[in-house]
């Protein structure tokens, strides 16, 4: 926790949480709450969400608007900038020159940025700039942040849900294509139900038109990509597809970003920006911050996360779609949240049977991009094309490389 | 000839389909029912704040007709489902049971609701709590279920929320 998530960049949330002036959203990083606020100059600002005085957490509300944020307990007060703007009967307190030297502001995080929208923080100074902690990834992001001229927003109504796991059970089962046909059979097979049988009372199914889980595909159906830094894509083709909510803007798409990224942004995409920020784009869409617990317990925060300005129907079939798949209560998470309670109880094996699940692709891998990749000037470290069997595991040896190099005591802090 | 729902059979009908998930009577459940009946649990927008809009906001669950509970139904007995196997035991214990309002042949009902369950497969159990809010239907001499809105208040899931969860 101290090592990966209490130094070093983690992210906090989305710029349009919190969109105008004395507008704030508050979140934590493992133990520690956090607030993110917009100033009266419209600047993001973030702090820890606790009193200098006593350390009384101030915001009480996920998110909201206020000029003058008053802790409840002694009623210091301070602007949306984080200034302390009164210690209550600070005349008559008979305090120290040494109190007058201290700074009675909220301490603000010491590194904060926001990348097109994406903001990140770090606990500690000396985390290398953001842009060189995300380096070849950013690139994703802007696959997600460019689906519509006005950027992304998370559509009203979070999920939060917990697991008896470790969270890297949850970092690695976003990467992982080989689980998906033996994890969610059920899921799969009603889906096929519903194209055998279709009403208008379903969702309509992303994966209508796409070979890549089909075992009959032939050719690159997807594949991977690692970046430094820990940050992984799997990904799978499906192509410009009248199935998916962003369909009602392809045309708009392709003159705005180009074809070679319009194409991108409806292939499947489950991305990780290590540690904590997950984008999976498949079903339909969802941005999740993962946090620990403790060594065995994790918690998700889930959103759905959709272009500003969509339509209707495509919004609707966005957000059916994402209750069947990613709720805790759809068709198709709890099979997996309950197999990492599943591995779990294994890993507490000191026989270690478990270690054989980083291998399929090994002889796949490849240092730098593929031509596939290059029509949006991706430059990750490794890379691997798949056919849909293949499975590539070689990717989550960048979540350990990252993970060892941080517990190692390297470059977080 | 019309009728006019009582407390009486609104409780009725209530504990039935509490005993009906309890005992995993899917076919019997899924008859209360009507056809184009609509299931909804919402999320939450913020602290205080149930999502309302089901086409512009997230829902824990959001069924129009019965065919998706059929799915679920379909989907806790395929065998093809790690969470669905061995099922957790339930009881769900439905209080408070008001007639809100009641018409020629239908009537809407509130109450309030906790369902116990263990997990016996990792030794563990929860309580979810919440209100239900049905509107209920005469049909052929029987209320059926018309919209079943469940609002749960513990919304944090641990691991897995299902259709006999709340």
């Amino acid at each position: 926790m101290q090592r990966i998530f209490e130094s070093g960049w983690v992210f906090l949330g989305l710029a349009s949480q919190a969109p105008g002036p004395h507008d704030y959203f508050t979140t934590s990083i493992y133990r520690t709450p956090i607030i993110v606020m917009r100033g009266a100059d419209g600047v993001l600002r973030a702090f820890v969400d606790a009193c200098p005085h006593k350390g009384a957490r101030l915001a009480q509300t996920r998110q909201g608007n206020a000029r003058t944020l008053t802790c409840a307990y002694h009623n210091w007060s301070f602007d949306s900038s984080g200034r302390n703007r009164n210690v209550k009967w600070k005349q008559q307190g008979c305090y120290a020159a040494a109190f007058d030297a201290d700074s009675h502001d909220l301490a603000p995080l010491p590194a904060f940025g926001d990348y097109r929208g994406f903001l990140f923080g770090s606990l500690t100074a000396g985390a290398p700039p953001l842009a060189e902690h995300l380096n070849g990834a950013a690139a994703l992001l802007d696959l997600v942040a460019d689906q519509s001229q006005d950027g992304v927003e998370l559509i009203p109504g979070s999920v939060k849900f917990t697991f008896e796991g470790n969270w890297k059970l949850q970092l690695e089962n976003c990467s992982d294509a080989y689980h998906f046909t033996s994890t969610h059979p059920s899921y799969i097979r009603l889906l096929e139900m519903r194209r055998e049988r279709p009403d208008e009372t379903t969702a309509r199914s992303v994966w209508e038109n796409s070979q890549a889980w089909s075992d009959a595909a032939q050719g690159v159906q997807g594949g991977s990509y690692s970046f430094d830094g820990g940050h992984v894509l799997n990904w799978g083709r499906i192509g410009v597809s009248d199935a998916l909510p962003l369909y009602e803007r392809a045309v708009e798409l392709g003159e705005r970003v180009g074809e070679a990224a319009r194409d991108w942004m409806f292939n499947m995409r489950n991305l990780t920006i290590f540690p904590n920020l997950q984008i999976a784009e498949n079903a339909s869409s969802q941005l999740r911050i993962i946090r620990p617990l403790s060594a065995s317990r994790t918690e998700m925060q889930t959103w759905c996360i959709a272009p500003k300005d969509e339509g209707a129907g495509a919004r609707r079939q966005r957000i059916r779609s994402y209750e069947d798949f990613f709720n805790p209560s759809g068709l198709a998470t709890p099979d997996d949240t309950v197999s990492y309670e599943n591995c779990q109880a294994g890993f507490a094996s000191r026989v270690q049977p478990w270690l054989q699940g980083y291998a399929r692709g090994m002889t796949a891998s490849r240092p730098g991009g593929n031509a596939i990749g290059d029509r949006i000037g991706l430059e990750p470290a490794r890379n691997v094309l798949a056919d849909s069997m293949l499975c590539d595991e070689t990717l989550y040896h960048s979540y350990y490389r990252e993970w060892a190099r941080r517990m190692a005591g390297e470059g977080g802090a | 000839m019309t009728r006019v729902l009582t407390r009486q059979e609104a409780e009725d009908l209530a504990y039935r389909e509490a005993l009906l998930l309890d005992r995993f009577d899917w076919p019997a459940w899924l008859e209360l029912y009507l056809e184009d009946a609509v299931f909804w649990v919402p999320a939450w927008r913020d602290e205080s704040t149930p999502t309302a809009d089901p086409d512009r906001e997230l829902s824990l669950i959001f069924y129009q007709g019965r065919r998706s509970l059929e799915d679920r139904v379909w989907r806790i007995q395929s065998r093809q489902s790690v969470a669905s196997q061995p099922l957790p035991r339930t009881v769900h214990t439905v209080t408070n049971v008001l007639v809100e309002q009641a018409e020629n042949d239908w009537g809407t009902v509130s109450a309030a609701f906790i369902v116990h369950r263990f997990d016996a497969r990792r030794e563990r159990d929860h309580a979810f709590f919440g209100r239900y809010e049905y509107r209920l239907q005469s049909r052929d001499g029987a209320w059926r279920i018309a919209m079943k809105k469940i609002l749960l208040l513990n919304d944090i899931i641990p691991t897995v929320l299902d259709v006999y969860s709340v």
